[in-house]
C-alpha cells in the first residue's frame, strides 16, 4: 500500500467514512505481506522457491490467525441485550471469549463462568422412560429440556452467591451481621471463593453458538469481550497485521514452507524455527509497551505503609 | 540479419560445391532454426540460474543471466485479453492479440475501473472524449488506458483536462473507439492454477481466490479468471512470451533467374533473435541444409560449430 497524504489520512480526501484511514499506519496489509514475501524471501536464489502464491497466502493468513489468538491485544467488544430466552448469540467472528460482563447502573460487572450445566438437549420419553420416535425413526425432542425450563423460569438453583444461589430465599439467622443457615452448618468452613460472586453466571455452548445465562440476566445489557481470528469475514482487503509483527509473519511463512518441504536440511528448518520464535518474543515485548512512565506509576505504591 | 545469414550459409555450401538451397527451403530452415534457438534460450536460462546457485556465475561483465534475460525479453508482449463470456477470456493468439503465446509470464487484473466511454475525436497520442470527466474520475499519470475496440493499451502521461488524456502510445487512430481507464496502483497479479488444484483451492476458506488474490485456470483456448468480478473486456491484461515471427527472406527475380534480396516486400520478416545469434542461426541452418542435400560433411560441420559455440555449462549439466 502506498503512503497516503495527510488530507487523505485525516479526512479520507473528503469521502466517507471520514475515519477510514485513522490509525492505519500501525498496520501492514495482507496484500503487502504476501507481495513482500514473494519479492524478498522467495525466488531462484532464496531458501523458498517454486512455491505457489496460494501457499504463501495460506501461511500468511494462518500467522494472522495465530497472532490474533494470543499475541495481538486486539479485543473486540459487542454489547447486546439478553432477552427472556436468556441467550446471547455469539458474534459472527467469535473464536474465544476474554470477559463477559453485565452492564448495569453505569458499571461493568464481570460475570463468572458457571461450572455447572445450564443447558441440555432432551429426548421425549413415555411413562416407562422409553425414548419416543417418529415414523421416520428420528428421536422426538421437546422444545426445552427440564433444566432449560427451570433456568428460563428462574427456579433453577446454582452454587453461586447470587439470587439463584442455594441460600437465596432460605430461612436463616443473622448473628452479629453474619448469616447462618440450617443446612450450612457443619457442611463447610468459610467461603468457597470460586463461587463467591453476586453477579449472574453464564455458560458457553460452543456448538450451539450461544451463551446461556441464568435467569438474572433477562432484559439486561451484556458486554462480551472476545478475540477473533482477524480474517475480517473473508474480506482480504481488511486483513492487517501490526507492524511490530511484520517480520515475524515473514519468518512464520518461511518456517512453515521449509518445514513441510521435501529435502530441506534439518538445520535450515531449525534455524527458521528459532528465528520465528525469537521474533515472536521480541514483538510481544514491544507490544507490551513496558516503559518507564508506566512502571513509575506502579512502583509509587512501593512506599505505602501497610497497616 | 536474415540476408547475412543466408549469404553465410550459401557461401559455406558453395565453397566446396556442396550445392544450393532455394529461398523457400532457406525460409523453412530459418524458421526451424530460429524456433530451436528460441526454445534453447529458456533451458539455457534455467541452467544459468542453477550455476548462480552453485556460485559459478558472476556479476557485472560475468553476468550471463542478464544477457539471456535481455535476449529473451525481446519477445515479451503485454496485451489485454479479449472477453469470451463472463470471466472467461481468450488466450493470446494470432486472431485475438496478433501473436501466438509461448509462455505466460503473468496475468494482471485491474479491479478498479476509473472510467469507460468512447473517444470523440482522434489526436495523436491522446484520448479525447468530450463526454468524459477525467479530472473528477481521480485518474493519475501511470493509469492504464485500454482501447477495447483495437485491444491495445497505453499509460496515462498527463491528465490534460476533463476531456483529454495524454498517452505514451498512439492507440486511438479511429473514432469511435471504446476505452477503459484502469487504476494502475490497484493492479493485482492472478495466479495460474492447475485444473487439479482449482477445485480444492476454490472451496478452501483461506485460499479461495479473491479480488486481491485472483487466480486463473486454462483450458483449450481460454482462461477462466476467479473471482467472477473480473469480467469487463480489457480488465485482464496478459504479459507473455510470444513466439518469434516466422522469418522470411524475400526477393525479386532478375532476368537471369537469380533471386536478389528485397526487404521491401510486404511479407518480409527478419530474424527476431538478437545479433549475437547470427552465427548460431547460420550453423543451425547449415545442419538442416546438409541433411537436405545429403551431405554429411555439412551436417557435421554445422554440429561441430554449434558444439564449439555452446557455453561450458551445458557440458556440465
Amino acid at each position: 500500500m502506498a503512503y497516503i497524504s495527510q488530507y487523505q489520512y485525516y479526512e479520507n480526501n473528503g469521502a466517507t467514512p471520514e475515519n477510514e484511514n485513522w490509525g492505519s499506519y500501525q498496520y501492514v496489509s495482507l496484500q503487502d505481506i504476501v507481495k513482500n514475501f514473494q519479492l524478498m524471501y522467495a525466488g531462484n536464489h532464496s531458501l523458498v522457491n517454486n512455491e505457489e502464491r496460494y501457499r504463501i497466502l495460506f501461511h500468511a493468513k494462518r500467522a494472522v490467525q495465530e497472532l490474533n489468538y494470543d499475541a495481538f491485544k486486539e479485543i473486540k467488544v459487542l454489547e447486546l441485550t439478553v432477552g427472556s430466552n436468556l441467550r446471547y448469540i455469539l458474534p459472527s467472528d467469535f473464536v474465544n471469549w476474554v470477559r463477559i460482563s453485565l452492564f448495569r447502573d453505569g458499571l461493568l460487572r464481570p460475570m463468572t463462568e458457571n461450572v455447572q450445566i445450564l443447558s441440555s438437549s432432551a429426548y421425549l420419553q413415555d411413562n416407562k422412560a422409553n425414548i419416543l420416535f417418529d415414523q421416520n425413526g428420528n428421536i422426538l425432542e421437546p422444545q426445552n429440556s427440564q433444566i432449560d425450563m427451570e433456568r428460563l423460569r428462574g427456579t433453577k438453583r446454582n452454587i453461586y452467591l447470587n439470587p439463584g444461589g442455594m441460600f437465596d430465599g432460605q430461612y436463616g439467622w443473622n448473628v452479629d451481621g453474619n448469616w447462618y443457615f440450617d443446612y450450612g452448618i457443619g457442611a463447610r468452613f468459610g467461603l468457597e471463593t470460586e463461587v463467591a460472586n453476586f453477579n449472574p453466571t453464564f455458560a458457553i455452548d460452543k456448538k450451539a453458538g450461544v451463551i446461556n445465562f441464568n435467569s438474572d440476566m433477562s432484559d439486561q445489557q451484556c458486554i462480551v469481550e472476545y478475540v477473533s481470528d482477524g480474517m475480517e469475514g473473508g474480506d482480504d482487503s481488511l486483513i492487517t497485521v501490526n507492524k511490530l509483527f511484520e517480520k515475524y509473519v515473514y519468518a512464520y511463512i518461511q518456517y512453515e514452507i521449509l518445514s513441510s518441504k521435501l529435502g530441506v536440511q534439518e538445520y535450515v528448518v531449525a534455524r527458521a524455527r528459532k528465528e520465528k520464535s525469537a521474533l515472536l518474543r521480541n514483538a510481544k515485548i514491544r507490544l507490551s509497551n513496558i516503559h518507564p512512565g508506566r512502571l513509575l506509576m506502579s512502583l509509587r505504591g512501593m512506599d505505602k505503609w501497610i497497616k | 540479419m536474415i540476408n547475412e545469414v543466408r549469404n553465410t550459409v550459401l557461401s559455406i555450401l558453395n565453397k566446396n560445391n556442396y550445392g544450393y538451397i532455394s529461398p523457400s527451403d532457406f525460409n523453412l530452415f530459418a524458421s526451424q532454426a530460429q524456433m530451436e534457438l528460441y526454445e534453447e534460450m529458456f533451458s539455457s536460462y534455467n541452467k544459468i540460474i542453477t550455476m548462480e546457485n552453485r556460485r559459478e556465475s558472476g556479476v557485472g561483465y560475468a553476468d550471463l543471466r542478464r544477457t539471456y534475460e535481455e535476449a529473451m525479453e525481446i519477445f515479451i508482449s503485454n496485451k489485454p485479453l479479449q472477453n469470451f463470456a463472463g470471466s472467461v477470456f481468450l488466450l493470446p493468439s494470432a486472431i485475438t492479440t496478433g501473436d501466438e503465446y509461448y509462455m505466460m509470464v503473468k496475468v494482471i487484473c485491474y479491479p478498479t475501473v476509473l472510467k469507460t466511454g468512447a473517444n470523440t475525436s482522434v489526436v495523436s497520442f491522446q484520448l479525447v472524449s468530450t463526454t468524459a470527466n477525467f479530472l473528477t474520475a481521480n485518474i493519475v499519470p501511470g493509469d492504464v488506458v485500454v482501447n477495447t475496440t483495437t485491444n491495445t493499451i497505453a499509460n496515462v502521461v498527463l491528465v490534460s483536462s476533463n476531456t483529454v488524456l495524454l498517452l505514451d502510445n498512439n492507440i486511438f487512430t479511429t473514432t469511435p473507439a471504446n476505452f477503459l481507464v484502469l487504476k494502475a496502483s490497484a493492479a493485482v497479479e492472478a495466479e495460474k492454477l492447475t485444473q487439479s488444484k482449482s477445485t480444492l483451492l476454490n472451496t478452501s476458506m483461506l485460499t479461495t481466490p479473491s479480488t486481491l488474490f485472483p487466480a486463473y485456470t486454462q483450458q483449450a483456448t481460454v482462461m477462466t479468471v476467479t473471482p467472477v468480478s473480473y469480467k469487463i473486456p480489457g480488465q485482464v491484461i496478459a504479459n507473455y512470451f510470444r513466439y518469434p515471427f516466422v522469418p522470411k527472406w524475400t526477393y525479386i527475380n532478375l532476368a537471369g533467374g537469380e533471386p536478389v534480396f528485397d526487404q521491401t516486400q510486404p511479407d518480409y520478416q527478419d530474424f527476431e533473435l538478437s545479433p549475437d545469434y547470427e552465427y548460431k542461426l547460420a550453423t543451425k541452418i547449415l545442419e538442416y541444409a546438409g541433411m537436405s542435400i545429403r551431405e554429411t560433411e555439412v551436417v557435421q560441420f554445422g554440429m561441430t560449430q554449434q558444439a564449439h559455440e555452446q557455453p561450458s555449462f551445458s557440458v556440465q549439466q
